[in-house]
């Protein structure tokens, strides 16, 4: 935080959020959306590094057969850990929370968010749970998976006593997003000034609606959820635990009713990026806009529909099972809508292969795998074999990792000039970039021929099996390992120089990339009010008027040629136009 | 190396692909069918992705500053192309998988029934059909449909047998089932696929898949595993092979449960300071000419005639084990309760002698 406000000097001093008022306190008790925007991208940043450090012991436990550095115990803890971390602390709050507060409203058009006092109360439910979170680490500890599976979760004999502090961190965090979510939607439905009409949105905003629309609704099941499970394994209340006539597949059908509309919450803002990183850098008009937008709101709504699928061998019924796969059909042709779409954005378009677009094409090839894979796992006869081994987690890593928070790394780069008012070093992120896209296809490629070939799922060891079966996991865990290896160090490139750009990366002009929607049109850092005059509204994706200024390095709007395109020769319609321009 | 030793073994024995492991059951060849089919539609659809973004990536890669090429934004006709057609694409998907599930749903009648039990960590197979013998290998006919009845005795587990291609959880406090019919005679891994603790991942065991002659050799040679034991080996025999059916009720660690731990039993009963439901106690019914004639024939009729005397402040609910044991089994659970102290600790493991070799070791599917 010191390091953004001690800036070394730009030339012009201008007045930015960053430097609008000084202090910690300015920053603690702050109201902007861009601080909070800032403080919610450090720490789900620092999340993500403890989450990945605990992915590093597990994959390094397993390089090889036999016992390793780690106890089965230690283990057992280091993939709860990884995995309730990097779900409840980084991949849900990671493009809302962080990416989206800083730029939805600056995109609406808006000053800030509708409620910015929830909003920074959001922040603190953050910080809240993820102590709770800390302190479950150093209590105790967590071996129960992130999923909190009953009865085993509420046996206090063997389930280790971090569940409680854990379980309540994650309530709070559910709040945290709940209130992110009420937020947002409010801010989209009465924030949008004259002009930004529901079809004008850029299609993040149509993502982030969408994902507001899923953590309002889905999330207080996911407390209610929670709360019971505290209150089993405190008091045995026999709700859950079968000894007590209880249910524990009952706990699963709660858990995936938020727990799979939650995989949405992850992945819908990631696919608005996209959107808008593919149309940008490409300088080319989204293709098939409504169906863009549409299929996000589809996605959502199937979304809740489906968490069953989690569940085919769990013992629900057959009937259930057999509804439950044809539903999840249905969510996978909105995703391919999309992918289609972007692909057509594509098409005749002016590609630039700097990091960010790097990004948004990793995340069209990986998507395209975790999406396919999807497949193999909602067909009932292949989920049976497939369930609960290294298929499964390759499928959710593509998705939610290799997805979500590429994307979400992706959108970092490309709001990074906007965010910090600094240029990172393209070549060192274009390196960046690939060393996280080899690194990610080596960990997670063998990772299905492993779960395909039975290698179950939270194993410390590998070396019970027959000595053939040893010999092949061995292999594909070995390739895992180090691909693992080789994304750390692609991570700790890009933190290394996004860390120096801050300090002396080149002034960022406000306009980069020939961006159009209107996050574009305020300096970089924005001023603390976002707009000094009153943006134009137009249609975001219209790069035809840009035009690029040699001097700022970046692009700007050509006020002509928007003239011209918004009022087409001097006999028209003025009126019509004036509507349709907006401002 | 397996596809030697598989050779070896079997002629034209089946090979693990590069995706799956032996198709070694009925299923796994229809599961392998809808696995490869979709596979290679998911191949298909990729490379066109993948190949069609990589071709945009250099054909349009940008060469000036301004290249806004005005281009078609929107087109219907295309957009409900790449709708429609994946849509059939999964229905077919949805189809194939689904016909395939409901057979593995429907275990046939007259299926040849094993009884598992799961519990923290290990799998426990008990064969009805055989005088209940268990074992800590699953042994299956060829050719044969076998069903697996299942409990849990504690967590959620989940019964996973890659080459067969099933899996089903195994919940506590309802029984779950799932049905195979294994068509290559061999050794296999039995796996549990769902987190249930610290020793997660050594619930393993093996599934011996056997020709119908070499399943009732070995059916035989467990029933009369204790016939066959010396003496001294039987406490140990009927710890591993026996207690996990007396368990639920009898503990080894002093703790009451729906009957008295076996914990002290014997140093009551040598002493005769066991009362019963009738006022009555031990000490006053034991001796030459009364109803036990020795403080080991109480313990004998105890578990043939459970009923016949009642220990106060029990609820005598132990059923009888009359036919489902052999004089030898239970001759080996008198051993075993005699010498309790020296054979188990508090915390039920075993420290006293273990027999060598352990009599496990020259199991397997031939020899």
């Amino acid at each position: 935080m010191s390091a953004i406000d001690t800036q070394p000097q730009t030339p012009v001093v201008v007045d930015n959020y960053l430097n609008h008022t000084k202090g910690v306190l300015s920053w603690a008790l702050t109201l902007d959306h861009k601080r909070i925007g800032v403080m919610y991208t450090i720490s789900v940043l620092l999340s993500f590094f403890l989450g990945g450090m605990f992915a590093l012991l597990v994959r390094t436990e397993l390089i090889a057969p036999g016992e390793g550095f780690l106890t089965q115990d230690q283990y057992n803890q280091a993939f709860s850990l990884h995995g309730a971390i990097m779900v409840f602390l980084v991949i849900i709050p990671s493009v809302p929370a962080a990416l989206g507060n800083f730029i939805m409203p600056i995109m609406l058009g808006a000053k800030d968010v509708a409620f910015p006092r929830l909003n920074l109360f959001s922040y603190y439910l953050w910080v809240f749970g993820a102590i709770f979170f800390v302190v479950a680490m150093f209590t105790g500890s967590l071996d129960t998976g992130w999923t909190f599976y009953t009865p085993y979760s509420i046996d206090t004999d063997s389930a280790m006593s971090g569940v409680i502090p854990a379980l309540t961190g994650a309530f709070i965090l559910g709040f945290s997003s709940i209130f992110t979510g009420m937020n947002f939607i409010v801010t989209i439905h009465r924030l949008r000034p004259p002009g930004m009409t529901w079809f004008r949105m850029p299609l993040f905003l149509w993502a982030i609606y969408a994902t507001a629309l899923i953590q309002v609704l889905a999330t207080p099941v996911l407390g209610i959820t929670l709360l019971l499970l505290i209150m089993e394994r405190a008091f045995g209340i026999g709700i859950f635990n079968p000894a007590l006539g209880g249910d524990p597949v009952l706990y699963q059908h709660f858990f995936w009713f938020y727990s799979h509309p939650a995989v949405y919450i992850m992945i819908l803002p990631g696919m608005g990026i996209i959107s808008e990183l593919i149309a940008v850098h490409s300088h080319k008009h989204i293709c098939g806009y409504k169906f863009i937008a549409f299929s996000s709101v589809a996605i959502a709504i199937f979304g809740f529909l489906v968490w069953g699928h989690h569940m085919f061998v769990s013992g629900q019924s057959p009937l259930l099972n057999a509804i439950f796969s044809a539903i999840t059909f249905s969510v996978s042709i909105p995703s391919a809508v999309k992918m289609f779409n972007w692909l057509a954005t594509l098409y005749k378009g002016s590609i630039s292969l700097n990091t960010p677009m790097l990004y948004a094409l990793s995340f069209m090839f990986i998507f395209a795998i975790g999406g396919l894979t999807g497949l193999h796992l909602g067909t009932l006869a292949t989920d049976v074999h497939l369930h609960d081994t290294y298929f499964v987690v390759a499928h959710f890593h593509y998705v939610m990792m290799g997805s979500a928070l590429i994307a979400m790394i992706g959108g970092l780069h490309h709001w990074w000039p906007k965010i910090t008012g600094k240029m990172y070093n393209e070549n060192l992120g274009r390196l960046g970039c690939i060393l996280v896209f080899v690194g990610f296809n080596t960990t997670f490629l063998p990772q299905f021929v492993l779960g395909s070939q039975g290698m179950p799922r939270r194993y410390h060891d590998y070396s019970n099996f027959l000595p053939e079966q040893v010999e092949l996991y061995a292999t594909y865990h070995m390739w895992s390992s180090i691909g693992s290896y080789i994304m750390a160090v692609g991570f700790f490139l890009t933190a290394g120089y996004l860390i120096h750009s801050l300090f002396a990366g080149r002034r960022a002009p406000a306009n980069p990339w020939g961006g159009r929607s209107l996050e574009w049109q305020c300096a970089s850092p924005p001023p603390y009010d976002n707009f000094a005059v009153t943006p134009s509204v137009g249609d975001c994706y219209d790069f035809s008027v840009l035009e690029w200024d040699e001097k700022e390095q970046g692009y700007r709007i050509n006020e002509e040629a928007r003239r011209k395109q918004a009022y087409p020769g001097e006999v028209a319609d003025r009126s019509g136009a004036e509507k349709l321009d907006g401002d | 190396m397996i596809s030697a030793l598989a050779t070896n073994m079997f002629a034209q024995a089946p090979q693990r692909s590069f995706w799956m492991p032996i198709e070694a059951s009925k299923f796994a060849r229809e599961m392998d069918f809808v696995f490869y089919f979709i596979t290679w539609l998911s191949v298909f659809f990729f490379v066109l992705i993948v190949g069609i973004m990589i071709f945009f990536m250099v054909r349009y890669r940008r060469r000036s500053h301004i290249a806004n090429v005005p281009c078609f934004t929107h087109n219907t006709p295309l957009e409900l192309t790449w709708t429609i057609i994946p849509l059939i694409m999964v229905i077919a998907i949805f189809y194939v998988g689904m016909k395939g599930y409901v057979k593995l749903r429907q275990p046939p009648i007259g299926a040849y029934t094993v009884n598992v039990t799961g519990a923290k960590w290990q799998w426990s197979f008990s064969y009805p059909d055989n005088e209940g013998i268990t074992d800590d290998f699953l042994y299956v006919p060829v050719d044969r449909p076998v069903r697996l009845v299942m409990k849990s005795d504690d967590v959620l587990h989940s019964m996973f047998i890659p080459v067969f291609r099933v899996k089903q959880d195994v919940v506590p406090g309802r029984y779950t089932d799932l049905w195979f019919e294994a068509t290559e005679p061999g050794e296999y891994d039995v796996i549990c696929a769902e987190y249930c603790g610290t020793g997660h991942s050594t619930m393993t065991t093996r599934v011996f898949v056997l020709s119908e002659e070499d399943f009732e050799l070995k059916m035989a040679e467990i029933r009369l595993r204790f016939e066959k034991a010396p003496d001294q080996d039987l406490p140990w025999m009927a710890f591993t092979y026996l207690y996990s059916r007396c368990m639920s009720c009898h503990s080894l660690d002093g703790t009451d449960g729906i009957g008295p731990s076996w914990r002290g039993l014997w140093d009551r009963t040598k002493k005769g300071e066991t009362v019963f439901t009738d006022g009555s106690t031990l000490s006053e019914l034991t001796g030459a000419g009364k109803m036990f004639a020795t403080p080991e024939d109480y313990l004998y009729r105890s578990i043939l005639y459970p009923q016949e005397k009642i220990r106060e402040n029990y609820p005598g609910s132990m059923p009888t084990f009359k036919g489902l044991l052999r004089e030898r089994q239970i001759d080996a659970i008198v051993h075993l309760l005699k010498g309790l102290d020296d054979y188990v600790d508090a915390n039920g493991t075993w420290i006293g002698p273990v027999p060598e070799p352990p009599a496990e070791n020259t199991d397997g599917a031939k020899e």
